[in-house]
């Protein structure tokens, strides 16, 4: 396992205002996730898995507590160095795709790209590439209605990883799929564990899917009810035998 | 500022019948609000390009009561009238009402030099020369019922040289029912586009034969005197001495300049420019709301979008960027197009209105005119719902419905 922590959440805490109540979501939460790790998050709703998720990515900054990130403390970044550092570091996968349904899966890929610097011919080739890891290179062409759930999501994991981020995040990445596609999407993730080493946070309903990660976090109430490591995590020769097709 | 471009059209073309019927909104737009600015422009042209060395002399109590006719030669014997002649309006039409002419009697011995600014005369080639000047000269001079009409007059009824044309006047109409026969000997093409091209000028002898023989209606006299001031003399001079001439009557005299002249027939039509000016105001003015409507819908639809480009890693400039740039393309696309046919149509719509506006044209600053009015439609609508996608959290948008 990796001797670095990729993401250490010190002190977190989140609050929401609904209905007039302030809910506290995260409760001054310390979290560790060592580089190359795949963690998935469990727990009821609302107690704090997509939060974690969203904090972490820098889509949303915590009350109080600090969040680092590949050791930069993402929390004393300012509103306008976020979206670049996101483009650079981490891919996120969403439970419902959010592809972009006027692009094709290879203009979707080549969304985060367009912001690295590269030539037209460098993103194309590696917008291809990703979308021949996740086995849709021949659908690229495609616009998302004309894809399958499970292949629209196969999509949404090539874009995240088209920029070779450190970090991915999946939130819910088998939530609207069925068991088979949500069997080929696990295995991708951990392919991407396995043989990409990328360091994969995973918020998760599913049992089946969290049984494809290393280690299962269970949250309650905004802090970490419980710890369990994965002995023998799912699929984990099968994807090694390239089996997430 | 790195933006996902592509998006720009993509979105327009994914929504295409709203696209379509904000940008149609906005050709009629623009093209009214070209059209409306295009008439004003082009009564103030018609004063603007009137010559201010060439005076009309008219009756003090209004255009409509004639002066006598023995005033002509006390006006060419004021300093600095250098050339006179009649002008008589003779209100006919050709065939029908619907049909009227802007034809008068004039001094044939002068016209042609006195108006050798404004109007060419045609050869039989279709060549404008100094030759067919001479030669029409000698056929207004040779045949009493002579007469030179505009090419577009010509254009219009297929009159051609040699032609015999039956009108009727409303002012002078013949004793005996019948239409006066006018026989065509040129054609004269305009110099300056406030020359009307359909007019009709003939003899006035001709006229106040038939009137003393009693051949038709109307009263002696004459309604307008036209004089060209000699190169050198003051005109402000020269139409006080002609007023000063009949000061005491029998029929006092209002001389004004040809510019002032033409200034008091479009201040005869009121606040019309006023009043243009207010339609194409309002019309633009609603339209911007149109299109603000339509970008809030697009913007709104795309939060989403907006949250998911910014997960991705797009900036808060670069996404409300998007939003401003589609307005723009979205504005200039039908804005454009409007003053395109604006400016396209405007020979075609100047041939179509020219019994009324003869010179209708469209001014180039009126078309940019028209462009930066799009330009400010696409900022104003784009503006807004740009700011707040730029101002929207990724994770508030990425909750909105896609």
């Amino acid at each position: 396992m990796a001797d670095q922590a990729m993401i250490r959440m010190r002190g977190v805490t989140k609050r929401y205002q609904r209905g007039g109540q302030l809910l506290t979501v995260l409760d001054k939460l310390d979290l560790d996730v060592p580089r190359g790790d795949f963690v998935a998050l469990m727990g009821p709703s609302g107690s704090g898995k997509t939060t974690i998720l969203n904090l972490v990515g820098g889509l949303d900054a915590p009350d109080e507590g600090s969040i680092a990130v590949a050791d930069k403390d993402i929390t004393a970044m300012s509103r306008g160095d976020l979206p670049g550092w996101r483009s650079r570091h981490v891919g996120f996968v969403f439970q419902a795709f959010n592809l972009v349904p006027v692009l094709t899966a290879l203009e979707n890929v080549l969304l985060p790209l367009n912001l690295q610097p590269l030539s037209r011919a460098e993103r194309r080739k590696q917008a291809e590439f990703a979308l021949e890891v996740v086995g849709l290179k021949d659908r690229m062409h495609h616009r998302p209605r004309q894809l399958s759930g499970g292949q629209e999501q196969r999509v949404a994991i090539a874009r995240a990883i088209v920029t070779d981020p450190d970090l991915v995040l999946a939130d819910e990445p088998t939530g609207d799929l069925d068991r088979e596609s949500a069997n080929v999407v696990m295995h991708l993730l951990r392919r991407l564990n396995d043989e990409m080493r990328k360091t994969l946070v995973v918020v998760t309903h599913d049992p089946v899917a969290a049984d494809h990660a290393r280690r299962v976090l269970h949250l309650d109430k905004g802090v970490l009810a419980r710890e369990v490591t994965n002995p023998a995590p799912a699929g984990r020769s099968a994807a090694g035998a390239g089996g997430a097709r | 500022m790195k933006a996902p471009w592509i998006l720009v059209g993509r979105n327009l073309r994914a929504h295409w019948l709203r696209t379509g019927l904000t940008v149609a909104s906005l050709v009629f737009t623009l093209f009214l609000f070209c059209f409306l600015v295009s008439i004003v422009t082009t009564l103030e042209d018609v004063v603007r390009q009137s010559a201010t060395n060439r005076l009309f002399v008219q009756s003090a109590v209004s255009l409509f009561q004639d002066i006598p006719l023995d005033y002509q030669s006390k006006i060419q014997n004021v300093p600095g009238a250098q050339q006179v002649t009649k002008f008589q309006w003779f209100g006919s039409y050709y065939q029908n009402r619907d049909n009227f002419l802007a034809q008068f009697g004039v001094d044939h011995e002068v016209l042609l030099d006195m108006y050798r600014r404004e109007m060419d005369i045609l050869g039989p080639d279709g060549r404008a020369s100094e030759e067919a000047r001479v030669a029409a000269h000698a056929a207004l001079a040779a045949d009493r019922r002579a007469c030179i009409i505009g090419e577009g007059l010509a254009r219009d009824f297929g009159f051609k040289v040699g032609d015999t044309i039956p009108l009727d006047s409303t002012f002078f109409r013949m004793t005996d029912g019948s239409s006066w026969d006018f026989n065509v000997v040129a054609l004269y093409h305009p110099l300056k586009a406030n020359f009307d091209d359909r007019q009709i000028f003939f003899r006035f002898d001709y006229l106040d034969e038939m009137r003393r023989a009693g051949r038709c209606l109307g009263s002696e006299g004459v309604g307008v005197y036209v004089v060209n001031v000699e190169d050198g003399h003051d005109s402000a001079q020269v139409i006080a001495d002609i007023d000063g001439l009949f000061a005491n009557g029998p029929q006092r005299t209002m001389t004004m300049t040809e510019a002032a002249f033409q200034a008091l027939f479009v201040s005869m039509m009121g606040n019309v420019p006023f009043f243009l000016g207010s339609i194409g105001g309002a019309v633009v003015f609603a339209v911007i709301f149109s299109v603000v409507n339509t970008m809030l819908m697009s913007a709104r639809q795309r939060t989403h979008e907006v949250g998911i480009l910014k997960a991705l890693g797009y900036t808060d400039r670069a996404v409300g960027g998007l939003l401003l740039v589609e307005s723009l393309v979205l504005s200039l696309l039908g804005g454009g197009l409007g003053v395109l046919v604006a400016v396209t149509s405007a020979e075609p719509l100047r041939v179509l209105m020219g019994k009324f506006f003869p010179a209708y044209a469209v001014r180039p600053e009126t078309a940019w005119w028209g462009l930066l009015i799009t330009l400010g439609i696409g900022i104003v609508a784009g503006v807004g719902p740009a700011l707040a996608a730029a101002r929207l959290r990724p994770v508030q948008a990425l909750r909105s419905e896609g």
